[in-house]
């Protein structure tokens, strides 16, 4: 009957129960639309990051990232690729020839690095063709190609087509320049990446550079991310004289990001469930001294301490439980909405654009985020209820009894 | 008969430390089981505080209250929830019943908390809601009744218990005639029928006329203490 009671007495004030129920339930979706927010962010970021730039994994001799110096190759690169190829778990692998350049326009010159690429393999790697704004993707009859990035050809002043010179130091030590057209523009979602690197076909920069098949980077995308430290783990056993790197290793930043996603996302629904809380402990504190008389009058004919603490608790469990699966419901159709037309977030494009974030931000819910905040808010509204509840027992019969 | 209620020295001071009051100054008293008992006076005699020591509601600044032998001025609060549940029956000037429940159910609900078994808890309100005229409201909510009918849905409750002795607070304070006629023939009835003791407050002279005994108290002092 304690049920029944806590039941009837949540709907005398209907109005009073819906703001509750409505509080709680836009604090679970609050709460879980940041979550689905951020995630969806870090996650374009990740994927980002690593179909234009890292990959999955990434295989260097061990002496290159420090002075990407065009000596320190992969050993065996040919060998490696081939057998991964053949390998499960891969979806796609591409060999890279790197070094560092003077890239010049009729205007002004700056410092790029140039990724001497295989068209066919990287296309399946890199998102790097889908990106091209202008021109195309390297047309396999024409030689000398290069792509460059957008805000690469605004600094250099170039358009497509135009000619620029690349100045690299060759194997031999000497200084080497070569003239390319410019094939296509990409622009990317990460802007200094854009400004900063440039590709041409790989034998073009490997004649350039004379280090002929040599190999400065192995990019390898899996098929699944998650298996990125159990493969990387596999690849040190097998090589172990090769630096074997997942993205979390070639970008910490990134990995700082999505480690601390967690405990930022905790920080920020315990913000949201603290406010929560006091709106909670204020509605069901006033339900609670409205009905001074009537506590007094149940504990007059019998009610204990235990019973009416347990009413008033209940009250507020209801309630909660009415408003989790509202905030859960307009949780899921709006970021399921989102998550396929995404939230624009043009008018701040420009700083989204230095941090390597998209525009368009896709929402994602992960599975695993349900439990622990949907847990969170049924808590909260416990513990918001603990004072009112207290204070109900608080009330001394013959007194709560004449009050008017 | 033996005595079911008694008081000695019973006194309540308010605001001790700052402006006392003395609601209650050094009642003895004596109620015999089975009385049906009118304690009056004018307002601020210490009616209300003396019912609410007698029904152990409130502890007393001095002296002691037993019902049947046992001193209920000594138990902790805890206790003396459960003596009244199942010694003390209520019934106040108004907000008496669970606004939330029928007739029926409020009924019920101090055997529910005596853990009486439902079939019995069932059978029994409904016997005594008969009892006091209201077999045709058992499934009336609170808020449904009239004054009169809340009056008499709290005297059935009251009753569930099987209480030793019944408590009114102005019973009557907030019924038109018919209704406070209605109420005091049946409070009258279970007296008569089943030896039921009632003790109630009252200003209201067709209550004192009906009462056995009337107690009169004047600043919180027994000033006469007449039987009729």
């Amino acid at each position: 009957m304690l049920v029944k009671i806590a039941w009837r007495n949540i709907w005398r004030n209907k109005m009073r129960s819906t703001v509750v129920i409505a509080s709680v339930a836009i604090g679970l979706f609050a709460g879980m639309f940041m979550m689905a927010f951020f995630w969806g962010l870090v996650k374009q970021e990740i994927d980002s990051a690593v179909e234009i730039q890292l990959s999955h994994i990434q295989i260097h001799n061990p002496a290159f990232p420090d002075d990407k110096d065009i000596n320190d190759t992969v050993a065996d690169a040919s060998m490696i690729i081939d057998k991964l190829r053949k390998g499960a778990g891969i979806k796609a692998i591409s060999g890279r020839a790197i070094t560092s350049a003077m890239i010049t326009s009729s205007s002004t010159a700056t410092g790029v690095e140039v990724h001497g690429i295989a068209p066919a393999d990287e296309k399946n790697i890199s998102s790097i063709s889908q990106d091209m704004i202008e021109g195309i993707y390297f047309d396999d009859g024409r030689m000398n190609e290069i792509l460059i990035g957008k805000k690469l050809a605004e600094k250099l002043d170039v358009k497509l087509h135009n000619k620029i010179v690349l100045t690299f130091q060759s194997k031999s030590g000497d200084l080497t320049a070569g003239s390319f057209r410019i094939a296509g523009i990409f622009h990317s979602r990460n802007s200094a990446f854009d400004e900063s690197t440039v590709f041409t076909k790989f034998d073009e920069l490997a004649e350039l550079l004379g280090t002929g098949k040599a190999v400065h980077e192995i990019a390898i995308l899996l098929r699944e991310n998650k298996n990125s430290d159990a493969f990387a783990a596999g690849l040190k056993k097998q090589y172990p004289s090769l630096l074997i790197q997942t993205w979390k290793e070639l970008s910490p930043e990134m990995a700082l990001v999505t480690d601390i996603f967690d405990q930022i996302m905790y920080i920020i629904i315990g913000i949201i469930l603290l406010a929560l809380m006091f709106g909670i402990i204020n509605t069901m504190l006033m339900a609670v001294l409205e009905r001074q008389r009537e506590f007094g009058m149940l504990m007059a004919i019998g009610m204990n301490k235990q019973r009416v603490f347990f009413m008033v608790l209940l009250e507020s469990v209801m309630l909660t439980c009415a408003g989790i699966p509202a905030g859960l419901i307009l949780t899921v159709v709006t970021v399921n909405f989102l998550a396929r037309h995404g939230i624009d977030l043009s008018a701040f494009s420009q700083a989204l654009a230095q941090f390597g974030f998209s525009n368009i931000v896709y929402p994602e819910l992960q599975t695993n985020m349900f439990l622990p905040v949907t847990l969170m808010t049924a808590l909260t509204a416990i513990l918001s209820a603990i004072y009112p509840a207290i204070k109900a027992l608080q009330f001394k019969p013959a007194v709560a009894i004449h009050k008017i | 008969m033996h005595n079911i209620i008694e008081s000695h020295r019973l006194s309540k001071v308010y605001n001790p430390h700052t402006i006392p009051v003395c609601a209650v100054n050094g009642v003895d008293l004596q109620i015999t089981e089975g009385e049906f008992t009118a304690l009056v006076g004018p307002s601020g005699s210490g009616k209300t505080t003396l019912l609410n020591l007698i029904g152990g509601l409130d502890y007393p600044s001095e002296g002691d209250v037993m019902i049947d032998g046992v001193d209920i001025t000594k138990m902790s609060e805890n206790k003396l929830i459960d003596f009244r549940l199942h010694n003390i029956g209520f019934v106040f000037q108004a907000y008496n019943l669970i606004p939330v429940l029928t007739a029926k159910e409020n009924v019920e609900f101090v055997m529910l908390m005596q853990k009486t078994p439902k079939r019995e808890r069932e059978k029994r309100a409904e016997s005594l809601l008969e009892q006091v005229g209201l077999g045709d409201k058992l499934n009336s909510r609170a808020t449904e009744l009239s004054g009169g009918q809340q009056q008499r849905v709290a005297v059935a409750r009251a009753l569930a218990s099987k209480p030793r002795f019944i408590l009114a607070d102005e019973p009557t304070a907030n019924l038109d005639s018919k209704s406070t006629e209605n109420l005091l023939d049946i409070m009258s009835k279970l007296n008569e029928e089943e030896k039921m003791t009632f003790i109630f407050s009252t200003h209201d002279q067709r209550v004192i006329e009906k009462a056995h005994r009337v107690i009169t108290l004047v600043d919180g002092k027994i000033v006469s203490d007449k039987k009729q």
